[in-house]
């Protein structure tokens, strides 16, 4: 879909990960599971389990009725004094935004932490239009200075120590600064309070949209979304359409999942609700409704859920995979379990392909996800997807893969060819035959004894159960 | 306004023409706070201060402006900003201020001047003791910036502004157009997770109840 994206190698990416950003990621990854769990258990599971299944139910039934909620939510929005924009891919998005930006004049803008502007790389074309585009929540302040990528949806500087952001700050910012989360936080606040009272454009994401009212829902703890959408005299929000929900009361059900799941806390220090356009605050205000493959993940009965989502990214903390590879290795703006669902329908299975694979399946990802997104079954239906094709994407995996898998659908269908197979492979393995094993075997099975031995093909199964039976035993 | 629009709800259509509709769920609705209202003030209090908000409970206008005098100096308050509304011009706040020698900005200032600001005061119009948040509402008179660039934010609230739940907070907030929950200070744990308070908005939130 971009210029710059290619195929996602995952096992190359997650073989070159350093071991002190793996250390990082899990300390921290370790530290949001707890408070997580805590926060949780003050709730009450109960109450907590109730509010899941509300929040899946409720989300199910947002995304299965966008046709009814999404033109509610612009002419509640067109009514409250803002503009409303629709973009079918990354490259119209861009050339929306930067469109904005040039009708103002604006040269200097600040920017509230959102995933979606990564996905459609938005920074990279407002730099070309020669904007300065600030990043302002402090994690992604800092991956920004480094000239680095969030690697987490909700702490995109989870692989950092403060020892490194220290020494960054000295290197780029030329100040002095201790390896201390409050004194490196203070030098943050000001750098960035004149930039945010002189920027002339806001640009962020949003949580949520109710279509009830036609309002933005922002939900931020640093007090930064709250500068970049009232100080500037313009707002941009960019949001995909499946952000989009009934009403207040669902809003009031995900904001008790939201913050727990993400960072533990029993709700963030800042929710904002911004309808349109309001006396002493930004005099524009332009909603970005986002399409960009996400009309085609809703067509997909099997991974229709994936839309479910709302970027706590909890997933991504609990699993083993991501917890031993990085989120870098996920080689896109979404990482974890969810971007190993979301990545390859966006971008395509051809790009993305290896992501379905990289998960053992354990399970724990659907446990902790507090809309209930099934992802262990998306993960089984997009390696389907990936290797056989379907009415969505065409088959990716190398042609005797597919070959290999087909054949084996038809053996183990015929009795009497499953039967053959297992004699022909006897005296196959015999030039591989070492002992009892098959240490090395050609291409492709090699891929599987450069790992481990294979063990020998032996006895034969259903003659042992022939002898068996009539033998009366 | 443009051509896209209608290509992407006609997908939306198309996507959703042999679905499954899943229906609107019953909401369970949150468990609430026991108690008389000293009780729920008690634990909304307790609930800010887990978020390291300061609190304080005032019976009078004397206790008032004796508390207004405390925080003034052990904050070293020079300027400050209040909401224009109904609710702090009654209790006479800008006039206790002025008497204790603070210089006093308008929240229509220039935002720079704003910036300069020691305190903001606002009102807490809604107030959701299990968290301890703060619903602020936008208006002309009520200006966010107030709670926003001043390096300490001060809450009033009156005991009638107590909720029983988040919904019932939002159907307060939902019919204005621009609205803020607050609870505690800014923050962040974006540095090996570890927190820090007081990031890009006010460092320090002091709430005070007024149970006149």
């Amino acid at each position: 879909m971009s210029h710059t994206l290619t195929h996602i190698d995952f096992r190359r990416n997650s073989q070159t990960v350093p071991p002190n950003i793996l250390a990082a990621t899990q300390k921290n990854t370790r530290t949001a599971v707890l408070k997580r769990a805590e926060a949780v258990e003050q709730l009450g599971v109960a109450y907590w389990e109730q509010l899941r299944q509300a929040g899946h139910d409720l989300r199910l039934h947002s995304i299965t009725h966008l046709d009814h909620y999404l033109p509610q939510l612009e002419s509640k929005v067109i009514a409250a004094g803002g503009q409303v924009h629709w973009a079918d891919d990354a490259e119209h998005a861009r050339q929306i935004v930067v469109e904005i930006a040039r009708q103002h004049h604006a040269t200097r803008v600040t920017k509230v932490k959102s995933m979606l502007s990564e996905e459609i790389e938005l920074n990279d074309a407002l730099r070309d239009a020669g904007i300065t585009a600030l990043e302002t929540d402090l994690g992604e302040y800092i991956v920004q200075l480094d000239g680095s990528r969030p690697s987490h949806p909700t702490n995109p500087s989870l692989h950092y120590t403060k020892e490194y952001i220290a020494d960054l700050f000295q290197r780029k910012l030329g100040v002095n600064a201790p390896p201390e989360p409050t004194a490196l936080t203070e030098i943050a606040r000001v750098k960035l309070r004149d930039e945010f009272l002189a920027a002339e454009m806001g640009i962020s994401g949003g949580n949520f949209l109710v279509a009830e009212t036609g309002t933005l829902v922002l939900v931020t703890n640093e007090g930064n979304g709250r500068m970049c959408t009232t100080l500037p005299p313009v707002h941009v929000a960019v949001v995909g359409i499946e952000k989009v929900i009934p009403d207040w009361s669902c809003a009031a059900i995900l904001l008790q999942l939201l913050a727990r799941s993400t960072t533990g806390q029993q709700i963030s220090s800042y929710t904002t609700f911004i309808t349109g356009t309001r006396a002493g605050g930004p005099r524009e205000f332009h909603l970005v409704l986002l399409d960009n493959g996400r009309t085609r993940i809703l067509q997909d009965v099997h991974a229709r859920e994936t839309l479910l989502c709302i970027r706590c990214g909890a997933c991504a903390n609990i699993c083993p995979v991501f917890n031993q590879v990085g989120g870098h290795a996920y080689g896109w703006a979404y990482s974890g379990p969810i971007g190993a669902i979301l990545s390859p329908q966006l971008i395509g299975t051809r790009l993305a392909g290896d992501l379905p694979f990289a998960s053992s399946l354990c399970g724990a990802c659907a446990e902790t996800c507090p809309v209930k997104i099934p992802i262990p079954e998306i993960l089984l239906h997009l390696r389907h997807r990936v290797v056989e094709g379907d009415r969505f994407a065409r088959p990716v995996a190398p042609a005797i893969l597919r070959v290999g898998t087909q054949a084996g659908t038809l053996a183990l269908a015929l009795s009497w060819l499953y039967a053959l197979g297992t004699r022909i492979l006897k005296f196959a393995q015999l030039p591989f035959k070492r002992g009892e094993w098959l240490p090395a075997l050609p291409p492709p099975a090699n891929r599987w004894t450069m790992v481990r031995p294979f063990p020998a093909f032996g006895a034969d199964f259903r003659a042992w159960w022939r002898r068996r039976v009539t033998s009366g035993r | 306004m443009n051509s896209t629009r209608d290509p992407i709800l006609n997908r939306v259509n198309d996507a959703l023409r042999d679905a499954r509709r899943q229906t609107m769920p019953v909401l369970p609705r949150e468990p609430r706070v026991s108690g008389d209202v000293n009780a729920r003030i008690a634990g909304t209090m307790a609930a800010i201060e887990y978020v390291s908000g300061k609190t304080r409970r005032v019976k009078s206008k004397d206790e008032l402006r004796k508390a207004l005098a405390e925080l003034v100096n052990a904050e070293h308050v020079k300027k400050a900003t209040v909401w224009e509304n109904q609710e702090l011009q009654e209790v006479g706040i800008l006039e206790m201020l002025s008497q204790l020698d603070v210089e006093i900005v308008s929240p229509r200032a220039d935002k720079h001047d704003l910036a300069q600001c020691d305190l903001g005061v606002t009102s807490a119009d809604v107030v959701l003791p299990q968290t301890g948040t703060l619903a602020l509402r936008t208006t002309p008179e009520q200006a966010e910036i107030v709670s926003l660039l001043p390096r300490v934010h001060l809450a009033i609230f009156r005991p009638s502004a107590l909720r029983a739940d988040l919904a019932e907070v939002l159907t307060q907030v939902k019919d204005r157009p621009h609205a803020v929950l607050i609870t505690g200070p800014s923050r962040t744990a974006d540095i090996e997770k570890t927190l820090a308070i007081g990031v890009h908005g006010p460092k320090m939130l002091h709430v005070w109840s007024y149970e006149e």
